[in-house]
């Protein structure tokens, strides 16, 4: 099987806006998350979130927006665009960087480019009250562009005139990782030589909230306590957005370029649970068998994975699956790899969740160090027999496990190992 | 992305109510917000043209809201006031931003515009006449046939290298085209030594190209015949002055206009301008052309 490697990382996240501070906030577990100035509502009881630093994307109209330093776009680009779009933008021009790749070298039959976001309900809302409102003429004709799942592949692909395979994918909060494992597939089959991947999510209200009916959200006032996976008194997750981009390259490439890597993308598995449109298998049957898919796929054993980084958004449900899951495959076999959540750190990005959680994996395999699971008080009892860690470590993992889970029961597992 | 977008057609009844209905404080703010990025001066016409309804401010509004459109580097060019500036080619707007415009001035104009409609606008001239003549409620002219330099040469007897129009727009009352010196031309090579001037007679020459794809094109000729295409030769010109020098990198806006014809005979007025300079100008030219009958299949 053709070698996979990622050459190249962009983060646009609360825990920072660029490799280096992640990778900080990593060893320091250093959260990103505040309360939240749009929540601070009466009618609203969920009050915190980990926003995205040094934007403002608050206004309908992309003109009207702030971006970062240097940052400078023309208005026939920004007028399709979301704020998950522009946090995509800013972390591929970070990536591409990164990378030492120019835009000839991704506009070519070579390279393409897998995506994925929810979409932008707060675009979608905004357009649509004006279509209501004003007519159905009225509407800006990129009104669509902008907001419909799909918005972020259009946008970045169109803009930098990518000329390979594209494509927008769509899992919920499996989506990126479901991009990230496709993407791998299209260089081990020879397809491309090249692979963009992209996790993006607005961070708004019209994004979080609604999760909060379905009490997944949660209510911790406390912005130190929000968001704690694996801990006895988890509440819910705490909503994120942002963006993470991931340069896959064939080893022939990585070769020819001469490109530095952060480390091998060996495999990837899927499974469905087959049991609820939004409520996780009880016994995590799907992610077990989601990473079991991932370690054959890539040849590697279980009792090899020294890093497991959880899914774990820190909802009660949803953590013990995964952990009963875990259990199985790992301390069943009397195996104890290191685990846990950085979403503890980041909140959770939902359709961001797996690229983000895996360029946090690249980092730490090339860097030197496991990410440890913050804010655990109390350890949550069902988490018992699992090497849960409290703090980072200052040792790179060999091979690493990054799980994520979507709405449906879609489960996806991804497999990096250390260059 | 699609380079158009399909939209049902709309309404082309000419707008009456914007002096009858009462402008309101409102409508104010509403026009305000919706022309917040546009000059302070759309806004002032915009104003004063739904306060009384005077046609008279629809140029400035118009102006105001393509230039907010346009991007900065390219609004200089605008500001120069040229109808003959090319929407497309000239000022970066695609089909995508021309909705937005349109979107725009409908809102701030009251009035709506159909997809059919839009597609013959080409420069900002054409802009211009059909919204005037759509507030004015008064038939928008037959649009002007649009020939790109490929099929110019598939419809006119003279070929490159001695073409010198790159596109061109036929309507009724005459025809408009361009013609870019690129500096190739093997004559500039001579003329003159050592300084690229595009010769006078070349010029006329273009004039007279012009004048005769009006003649292939749209000269009004008894039924059942058409123009010979082979047919067109130079008779004569009157009134020849040379404003200006061009060189290569200008961009010549050719323009003629028929003045009277009368079989064999055609004469027509023409000009050429860089920008908004005068370059050539020609009070007569006058072709001769020979009819034949229609073929069955045109």
């Amino acid at each position: 099987m053709r070698k996979v490697y990622i050459t190249g990382l962009g983060f646009i996240s609360s825990i920072g806006n660029n490799a280096q501070s992640v990778a900080q906030s990593l060893r320091d577990l250093r959260h990103g998350i505040t309360l939240f100035e749009p929540f601070q509502r009466e009618d609203c009881p969920v009050k915190v979130a980990a926003p995205v630093r040094g934007f403002d994307v608050s206004s309908l109209d992309p003109e009207d927006w702030t971006l970062p330093e240097g940052v400078s776009l023309r208005r026939e680009v920004l007028r399709g665009m979301s704020p998950h779009v522009a946090y995509a933008w800013c972390a591929m021009r970070e990536a591409l960087a990164d990378a030492g790749l120019s835009e000839a070298d991704i506009s070519n039959a070579d390279t393409g480019l897998y995506a994925a976001s929810g979409g932008s309900p707060y675009m979608l809302h905004g357009l649509l009250t004006r279509m209501n409102d004003h007519g159905v003429m009225r509407v800006s004709p990129l009104a669509v562009v902008s907001s419909i799942s799909g918005t972020l592949n259009f946008n970045l692909v169109a803009h930098l005139r990518i000329k390979g395979a594209s494509c927008g994918f769509s899992s919920a909060c499996a989506s990126s990782a479901h991009a990230l494992g496709f993407a791998h597939d299209e260089i081990v089959l020879g397809r491309q030589k090249r692979m963009l991947v992209v996790g993006a999510e607005d961070c708004n209200r019209e994004s979080i909230l609604p999760f909060a009916s379905m009490r997944a959200l949660s209510l911790q006032t406390d912005p130190d306590q929000a968001s704690r996976p694996f801990d006895a008194a988890r509440d819910g997750f705490v909503g994120t957005g942002g963006a993470t981009v991931l340069v896959l390259e064939s080893e022939e490439e990585v070769a020819r370029r001469g490109a530095k890597v952060y480390c091998e993308m060996a495999g990837w598995g899927q499974a469905s649970d087959g049991h609820n449109v939004a409520i996780s298998h009880p016994e995590g049957a799907g992610l077990q068998a989601a990473m079991q898919n991932a370690l054959r796929h890539s040849g590697v054993q279980a009792s090899e994975i020294s890093y497991v980084n959880a899914h774990a958004t820190s909802t009660p449900i949803g953590d013990l699956s995964e952990a009963r899951a875990l259990r199985r495959l790992f301390t069943e076999a009397g195996l104890q790899p290191a685990i846990s959540s950085t979403k503890a750190l980041t909140g959770h990005g939902l359709s961001l969740a797996g690229a983000l959680e895996s360029g946090l994996c690249a980092l730490a395999l090339r860097d030197g160090f496991t990410p440890g699971s913050a804010n655990i008080t109390r350890l949550d009892p069902g988490c018992e027999g699992l090497r849960i860690l409290r703090q980072t470590l200052p040792e790179a993992p060999r091979v690493i496990l990054n799980n994520s889970s979507g709405f449906g029961g879609a489960n996806v597992c991804v497999v990096l190992r250390r260059a | 992305m699609p380079d158009s977008v399909p939209a049902p057609a709309g309404s082309t009844t000419p707008v009456t109510s914007s002096s009858t209905r009462r402008f309101t404080a409102e409508d104010e703010a509403l026009l305000r917000e919706s022309l917040r990025r546009c000059a302070p001066s759309a806004f002032e016409a915009a104003v004063q043209f739904r306060k009384t309804g005077n046609h008279e401010h629809v140029p400035s509004i118009l102006m105001g809201i393509i230039e907010r459109f346009v991007e900065p580097d390219l609004r200089p060019k605008l500001r120069e006031g040229d109808d003959d500036l090319r929407l497309v080619e000239d000022l970066g707007i695609d089909s995508l931003t021309m909705m937005e415009i349109v979107i725009l001035a409908e809102g701030v104009l009251q009035m709506s515009i159909n997809n059919e409609e839009l597609r013959n606008l080409r420069n900002i001239g054409d802009i211009k006449a059909f919204i005037d003549a759509k507030i004015r409620g008064v038939p928008t002219a037959a649009p002007a046939r649009f020939t790109p330099v490929d099929e110019l040469s598939a419809v006119l007897p003279v070929q490159p290298p001695f073409l010198f129009l790159n596109e061109a727009s036929v309507g009724p009352d005459g025809a408009k085209g361009k013609y870019r010196i690129t500096g190739q031309e093997f004559f500039l090579q001579g003329h003159f030594k050592g300084n690229p001037v595009m010769p006078a007679s070349i010029m006329i020459e273009a004039i007279g190209q012009l004048a005769m794809l009006y003649l292939i094109q749209a000269m009004p000729v008894e039924a059942g015949q058409i123009v010979t295409p082979g047919s067109i030769y130079f008779t004569g010109c009157e009134g020849i002055r040379a404003h200006r020098i061009c060189r290569p990198g200008d961009t010549l806006s050719l323009s003629i206009k028929p003045k009277r014809s009368k079989c064999p005979l055609a004469t027509f007025e023409g000009s050429i301008r860089v920008g908004q300079e005068k370059a050539v100008m020609v009070e007569e030219l006058t072709l001769t052309f020979g009819l034949m009958p229609k073929p069955e299949s045109a």
